[in-house]
C-alpha cells in the first residue's frame, strides 16, 4: 500500500475518532456525575443530524444558522429531558438510578427513532438519510490532501473537546461537576447541589450530542435507526478510555476511528463495526467493574 | 381453584384455533412467542437480576441452525416430518450450548455491564449473519424447503406448548433449590457464597435453561414463516420486547411476563387492526418502557399487590410466589 493512501486513511480515522471521543466524553461525564446511563445519547445525535438536514438541505437555511438552531433547540430539549425523565429517578439508590435511567432512556431512544423514521419517510423521503453536502474546498498540505468537510469536522471536534476541557477546569460549574464525579458525598458536604450539576451536565450533553450529530453527517451519512449503534460506540470508547477520563476517551476514540477505517479498507466496509464490538468486549472483560466503581454502594 | 385456572386457560387456548378467525389465531401465536421469550428472559432478569438484552440471539441461533441443517443436508429430506422435529430440537440444543459457552465471559460482568455485553453479542451475531452470505444467505435470507413448512395450527400448538412449558419451567425452578439459590444470589452474592452457593454455576444453569425453549421457538417460528433473515429472527425489537413485557407485567413473578406479553401484543393488534393510528408500534413500546421506569419499576402485578396490601408488601421485588420457604431442606 502506498504511503499516501495510508496517510489519508489515518486522517479519516482521526476525524472519525475525534467525534467518537467527543461523544464518549459527554456520555461518560453524565454517567460519572449523575449515574445516568443515557441510552438515548446516540438518538440525540441522530435527532440533531435530522434537524440540521431538515433546516440546511430542505429549508435552505445558511449552515451557521442551521447549526446554531440545532444547538439552541436541543438546549431546550435537554432541559425538558432532564426534568421529565431523569429528575423523577433521583432519590433512588445509585444502582437503581442506573437501571431506571437505562430503561427510561432506552424507551425514549426507540420511540424517538421510530417516530423520526416513520414521519420522515412519510413526509420527506421514503428512504430517510441524514446528510449535509457542503461545497468546501479541499485543503492541501504538501502532497497531502484533506477534503474540506473532513477538515471542518476535525476542527469542530478539536474545538468542542477544548471547550469541554476549559469548562471542566476553569468554570465553577465544571469544577463542581468534577467534584461530584470524584466524590459525591464530599461534594455534598462542601455545599455543591447535585441537582443543579445534574441539570447542567445533562442539558449540555444533549445539546452537544445533537451538534456533534449535525457535524457527523457532514462526514458520514446517518439513518434514523443508527442511534443505538452510536450509543454503543460511545459506551465502548468510554469504557475503554475509563469513565470520566478525557485523555483516555481521546486516545480510545482516535484509536478506534483509525482501526475502523483500516478494517474497512482491508476487509470491506461491512466489517468495520466489528472493531468497536471487539473493543467493547475487551474493555468490559478487562475492567468488568468499571461502571460500578463510581457507584457508592 | 388456583390450580384449575391455568389448566382451564391452557385447554381453552388449545381449542381456540377451531373457533377463531385466522388473524386472531396469528395474533395469539405471536403472543405465545413473546411469552416464551419473556419467561425465558425473566429466569435471569427476574430471579437473578441479570438484564439480558440479547435474548433474541438464542432465538436466531435456533432458527438458523434449523434452516441450515434442513438446507445443507439433503439426506434429511427423506425423513419427512421427522427431519423438522430433529432439526428444531438441534436448534434448541445449539442455542443452549451457546448460552453455556458465552456464560463464561458474560457472567464476569455485572448489572449494566452485563446488559451492554449481551446486547453487544446480539449486534455481533447480526453482523456475522449479515456479512457471511455464503453461509447464512446474508441479507437475502433463507427459505425453508416446501415440504417442511409448518401450518398455522401446527405452529400455534407447538408455540402454545413451549409457552406453557416455559411458564411451568419458571414455576418448577422457583419452587426448588435452584430457585432459592437464584434468589439468594440476587439478594446478596456474598451471603449466598457464604452458605456454599456456586454463583457462576447457578447463573450458567439459568442461562442455559432460558436459552433452550427460546432456541426451539426460533426453529418452530422459522418453519412457520418459511423465511428468515436478520431482521426476522435477530431483530433488536425481538430482543427488547421480552424485557419490556417481563418488566411491564412484573419481573420475578410467575405470571408477570405472561401478562406483559398479552398487553404488548394487545397494543400491537389494536394499533394495526382497529385504531389505524399513524403511529409506529415501536414508539408506544418505548413509551411503555419510560412509564415502567418512572412509575412502576416493579411492574403491574407488584403494583396491584402493593396497592392492595401496603403493609405486608416486601420492600424489594416480590419473590416468585409465597410458599417456597418451605422448600428449605
Amino acid at each position: 500500500m502506498e504511503l499516501q493512501v495510508l496517510i489519508e486513511l489515518v486522517v479519516g480515522g482521526v476525524v472519525l475518532g475525534g467525534l467518537y471521543a467527543l461523544m464518549a466524553f459527554a456520555f461518560s461525564l453524565v454517567l460519572a456525575t449523575t449515574h445516568v446511563l443515557n441510552v438515548a445519547h446516540g438518538a440525540f445525535m441522530v435527532l440533531g443530524a435530522a434537524l440540521s438536514t431538515l433546516l440546511v438541505r430542505h429549508l435552505h437555511l445558511p449552515l451557521a444558522a442551521g447549526l446554531g438552531a440545532v444547538f439552541g433547540v436541543f438546549l431546550v430539549v435537554g432541559w425538558v429531558f432532564e426534568s421529565t425523565l431523569i429528575r423523577p429517578l433521583t432519590g433512588r439508590p445509585p444502582a437503581q438510578v442506573l437501571v431506571g435511567s437505562i430503561l427510561a432512556t432506552f424507551g425514549l431512544a426507540i420511540a424517538a427513532e421510530a417516530l423520526v423514521g416513520f414521519y420522515w419517510a412519510r413526509a420527506i423521503e421514503p428512504q430517510p438519510i441524514f446528510a449535509l453536502e457542503l461545497g468546501i474546498r479541499s485543503i492541501r498540505i504538501g502532497s497531502l490532501v484533506i477534503s474540506g468537510p473532513r477538515a471542518l469536522v476535525l476542527a469542530f471536534s478539536v474545538l468542542a473537546i477544548g471547550l469541554l476541557h476549559l469548562f471542566l477546569t476553569r468554570t465553577r460549574l465544571g469544577k463542581e461537576a468534577r467534584a461530584v464525579a470524584q466524590n459525591p458525598v464530599g461534594a455534598l458536604v462542601i455545599g455543591i447541589e447535585p441537582a443543579r450539576v445534574a441539570r447542567t451536565v445533562l442539558t449540555l450533553s444533549v445539546a452537544s450530542s445533537a451538534l456533534a450529530g449535525a457535524f457527523f453527517v457532514v462526514a458520514i451519512p446517518l439513518n434514523p435507526y443508527d442511534g443505538l449503534r452510536l450509543t454503543m460506540v460511545a459506551f465502548t470508547v468510554a469504557a475503554a478510555g475509563g469513565i470520566g477520563n478525557l485523555p483516555g476517551a481521546l486516545g480510545a476514540g482516535v484509536g478506534l476511528g483509525i482501526a475502523e477505517v483500516l478494517t474497512g479498507y482491508w476487509a470491506g466496509p461491512v466489517w468495520s463495526p466489528v472493531t468497536y464490538l471487539l473493543l467493547l468486549f475487551a474493555a468490559l472483560l478487562a475492567r468488568p467493574a468499571e461502571l460500578l466503581r463510581r457507584l457508592p454502594r | 381453584m388456583r390450580r384449575a385456572g391455568p389448566a382451564l386457560l391452557l385447554v381453552g387456548l388449545a381449542l381456540a384455533p377451531w373457533g377463531l378467525a385466522r388473524d386472531l389465531a396469528t395474533a395469539l401465536l405471536f403472543t405465545f412467542l413473546l411469552v416464551i421469550l419473556a419467561s425465558n428472559y425473566d429466569l435471569l432478569g427476574g430471579y437473578l437480576g441479570l438484564y439480558n438484552l440479547g435474548q433474541a440471539s438464542f432465538f436466531g441461533l435456533g432458527a438458523y441452525t434449523t434452516f441450515l441443517l434442513l438446507l445443507r443436508i439433503p439426506a434429511l429430506a427423506h425423513l419427512g416430518p421427522v427431519a423438522a422435529v430433529l432439526t428444531v430440537l438441534l436448534g434448541g440444543v445449539v442455542a443452549a450450548m451457546s448460552a453455556g459457552l458465552v456464560a463464561y465471559p458474560l457472567l464476569r460482568l455485572r448489572e449494566a455491564s452485563f446488559a451492554v455485553g449481551t446486547f453487544g453479542l446480539l449486534l455481533l451475531l447480526r453482523l456475522l449473519v449479515d456479512n457471511l452470505p455464503g453461509l447464512t444467505g446474508g441479507s437475502h435470507g433463507l427459505y425453508v424447503p416446501a415440504q417442511h413448512y409448518l401450518s398455522l395450527r401446527a405452529a400455534y400448538w407447538l408455540l402454545l406448548g413451549l409457552a406453557a412449558g416455559s411458564v411451568a419451567m419458571n414455576w418448577i425452578v422457583g419452587r426448588g433449590r435452584l430457585g432459592l439459590a437464584m434468589l439468594a444470589i440476587r439478594e446478596s452474592e456474598a451471603a449466598a457464597a457464604a452458605v456454599g452457593i456456586d454463583r457462576f454455576r447457578v447463573q450458567q444453569i439459568a442461562f442455559v435453561l432460558g436459552a433452550f425453549p427460546t432456541g426451539l421457538a426460533g426453529g418452530v417460528f422459522g418453519l412457520h414463516t418459511g423465511y428468515i433473515d436478520v431482521s426476522v429472527v435477530l431483530g433488536i425489537e425481538r430482543s427488547l420486547l421480552p424485557v419490556i413485557a417481563a418488566m411491564l407485567g412484573g419481573s420475578g413473578t410467575l405470571w408477570g411476563p405472561v401478562l406483559g406479553s398479552a398487553i404488548l401484543r394487545g397494543i400491537d393488534v389494536a394499533l394495526k387492526n382497529y385504531l389505524r393510528l399513524p403511529i409506529p408500534a415501536t414508539a408506544l413500546y418505548g413509551a411503555v418502557l419510560v412509564l415502567i421506569a418512572l412509575r412502576m419499576p416493579q411492574g403491574i402485578l407488584a403494583h396491584v399487590r402493593l396497592r392492595r396490601a401496603p403493609r405486608a408488601a416486601p420492600a424489594r421485588a416480590p419473590l416468585s410466589r409465597p410458599g417456597h420457604v418451605e422448600d428449605v431442606p
